[in-house]
């Protein structure tokens, strides 16, 4: 829902409620006020009358204004306000009268005087009143429309073009600025508090990506020292066998915390999102490459092969990550393999499944896409092949899931 | 063939060029972005290895320079691995070719003399050892003269070992060499045996020697002995 239509709402409810209490109040103050003065009118008749039957002896008669009748004598003096129906002759039918009547001596003769005078009908004083609250709701209900529509168009325009600024709003595109012309203070301080936002979340990244690379470079320079310190070792001539193993071991390692290093930094980078620029990517075709590049292992361990995968699967995603997702997909699947086993390829435009033969977990598969997590100890891979996975499904709002049918173990990605 | 490594780790650019003199290079190096602006400036090279990340100054920029300078020289940038960025900027601006650090030094010599040849520095697209001939244009290898029949992977193998003759090759390096950075989702290079013993097979079938010796589980070594 729109602000504008919340507050349009509001307004009606408020303003129709308001109308018809209003409405009602006016009905009431009218009638009090009218028959408030045709008392004291009729008062003042019934003072005029008494004063001229004093002074002439003649009865008037001015019905059904004026009734006055001698009356034998009344033990008391009752006095009455009432609203009465009288016939009327002119118009044929019974109309309202506002009646005061009190019986009072005069020159010695006890009389009953009734003033009166007709009333608003009560439907005719509703109508009216209805008809000049509603017309008056009305006439608001149009200006407020008009004024509303060109608050939005103008008093609001600017919110709507920070709005549209923001939804540019990159965290890796530098020099990110808000442009605003409005002269209101609670525009130009969202103005002002959304741009102080940016600046800090792009410097933020900005300085997360350099911590990154600072590190990368950081641990990878010394590694690349010893690496080839240790190539340089192994061209010494005479070496014997014994020095020989120490060196392998000790190149082995290096390679191996090198792979670590590297593999930490890309998992940070894949879940600070540092890998933007997006593109279609065949993945039917990615697929089959990645699939030869194994062909060797995959010949080595004498695994069979099924290919399912349906051409032209295309993906709008990081090519790097599909290549990275698509690769320890594979290699998982050929290196928790067992020897004679099979692996299993589907791709389809909403699925990828790929399932592989090997020993069963030895724990639960919740835990399988932890970092670190390696099912059997001694392995050199340091587990982080399945959350690096799990990371780039994250990241492209993909689902996936670990399956274990029977001997085989079956990772399914729904795009 | 005169080659400056611009590099800020002193104790690489030792082994690097410790690796790189006995095959026959001379070999300048230059620690900070202003030793190389100097260097570029006065002296003409025929290869230059460029680390991106420099003291001093952003390594991009120099490429800038190089092109100017020395135009004809062959440029082989070193980045870290994963910082792909870098890598694309590079090769558009001119760099012929990269390699990631850490690197294998077998690697690096396998990328320079690539780059040499392919600039034909040395005149020849043919590299002979003893009765081995392989040319690098048609990836056709002889054995006293007759053709020998080797897939792809075991062709790159071979020469791979052959620019690196007398060198001890890791397996490792073998395997990136041969299946690029891809290997690292690898567990095993057992598979590199059964390529290593189908080369040697085919090379004494036609009466070839066998030059390619074990070197105690490190790897290989492509020498006479």
């Amino acid at each position: 829902m729109r602000l504008l239509q919340k507050t349009n709402r509001a307004y009606l409810l408020i303003s129709g409620t308001t109308f018809i209490i209003a409405g009602v109040v006016f009905y009431f103050v009218i009638s009090f006020f009218f028959r408030d003065q045709l008392n004291e009118k009729l008062f003042h008749d019934i003072k005029n009358i008494t004063k001229s039957i004093r002074r002439n002896g003649t009865i008037p008669n001015y019905y059904p204004f004026i009734d006055i009748r001698e009356i034998p004598a009344q033990p008391e003096r009752s006095f009455k306000i009432i609203d009465t129906l009288i016939f009327d002759s002119f118009e044929g039918r019974e109309n309202l009268y506002r009646q005061i009547s009190l019986i009072r001596v005069i020159n010695g003769k006890e009389y009953f005087i009734a003033a009166r005078d007709t009333l608003i009908e009560e439907d005719d004083l509703l109508e009216v009143i209805a008809l000049v609250t509603g017309s008056i709701f009305i006439l608001l209900l149009v200006s407020l429309y008009f004024i509303n529509r060109k608050l939005s168009l103008k008093i609001w325009q600017p919110f709507y073009n920070t709005l549209d600024q923001l939804k540019e709003f990159s965290h890796d595109k530098p020099g990110f600025k808000l442009s605003s012309d409005s002269q209101l203070y609670e525009f130009t301080e969202l103005n002002k508090t959304l741009e102080k936002l940016t600046q800090k979340v792009i410097s933020d990244y900005q300085s997360l990506k350099r911590f990154t690379e600072d590190a990368s470079h950081e641990i990878q320079t010394p590694l690349a020292v010893i690496q080839s310190k240790l190539e340089t070792l192994m061209q010494y001539p005479g070496l014997k066998k014994e020095q020989a193993e120490l060196i392998n071991s000790a190149y082995t390692y290096t390679l191996r915390i090198s792979k670590l290093a590297q593999t930490l930094l890309l998992l940070t980078k894949i879940a600070h999102d540092q890998f933007p620029e997006k593109r279609a990517i065949d993945l039917s075709e990615l697929l089959g490459e990645k699939l030869k590049m194994f062909e060797d292992h995959i010949l080595e361990k004498s695994l069979t092969l099924n290919k399912k995968i349906e051409p032209e699967c295309i993906l709008e995603t990081n090519f790097f990550l599909a290549e990275s997702l698509v690769m320890n997909l594979i290699g998982n699947a050929v290196k928790h393999n067992i020897t004679g086993g099979l692996i299993n390829v589907k791709l389809d435009k909403n699925h990828l499944e790929i399932s592989n033969s090997g020993e069963p977990l030895p724990v639960s598969a919740s835990k399988l896409f932890d970092r670190f997590y390696k099912t059997d100890k001694s392995s050199d891979s340091p587990g982080l092949g399945l959350a690096i996975v799990r990371e780039i499904c994250r990241l492209n709002k993909w689902e996936i899931n670990y399956i274990s049918e029977g001997s085989l173990h079956k990772v399914v990605i729904n795009f | 063939m005169k080659i400056l490594i611009i590099e800020d780790e002193k104790e690489l650019v030792g082994v690097i060029k410790k690796f790189l003199e006995p095959e026959g290079f001379i070999c300048e190096t230059a620690f900070t972005y202003f030793e190389a602006e100097d260097s570029l400036s006065s002296y003409n090279y025929d290869i230059i290895i460029l680390d991106l990340t420099l003291p001093g100054g952003n390594g991009l920029d120099l490429i800038k320079l190089i092109k100017n300078r020395n135009r004809n020289a062959g440029l082989l940038i070193v980045s870290a691995k994963n910082s792909l960025d870098d890598k694309i900027r590079g090769l558009d601006m001119g760099a012929d070719d990269y390699i990631t650090k850490p690197f294998h030094l077998a690697e690096l010599n396998s990328r320079i003399k690539s780059l040499a040849r392919r600039r034909h520095f040395d005149g020849s697209n043919e590299l002979i050892f003893n009765e081995i001939k392989i040319n690098t244009d048609s990836n056709e290898v002889f054995i006293n003269g007759t053709i020998l029949d080797l897939t792809k992977k075991e062709f790159e193998i071979l020469l791979y070992f052959i620019v690196n003759k007398n060198k001890v090759i890791t397996r490792e390096s073998i395997a990136e060499h041969v299946w690029g950075d891809n290997i690292s989702y690898a567990d095993n290079y057992d598979f590199i045996y059964s390529h290593i013993k189908n080369i040697r097979k085919k090379i004494e079938l036609n009466n070839g020697r066998n030059y390619l010796h074990n070197m105690y589980g490190i790897g290989y070594k492509f020498s006479e002995r």
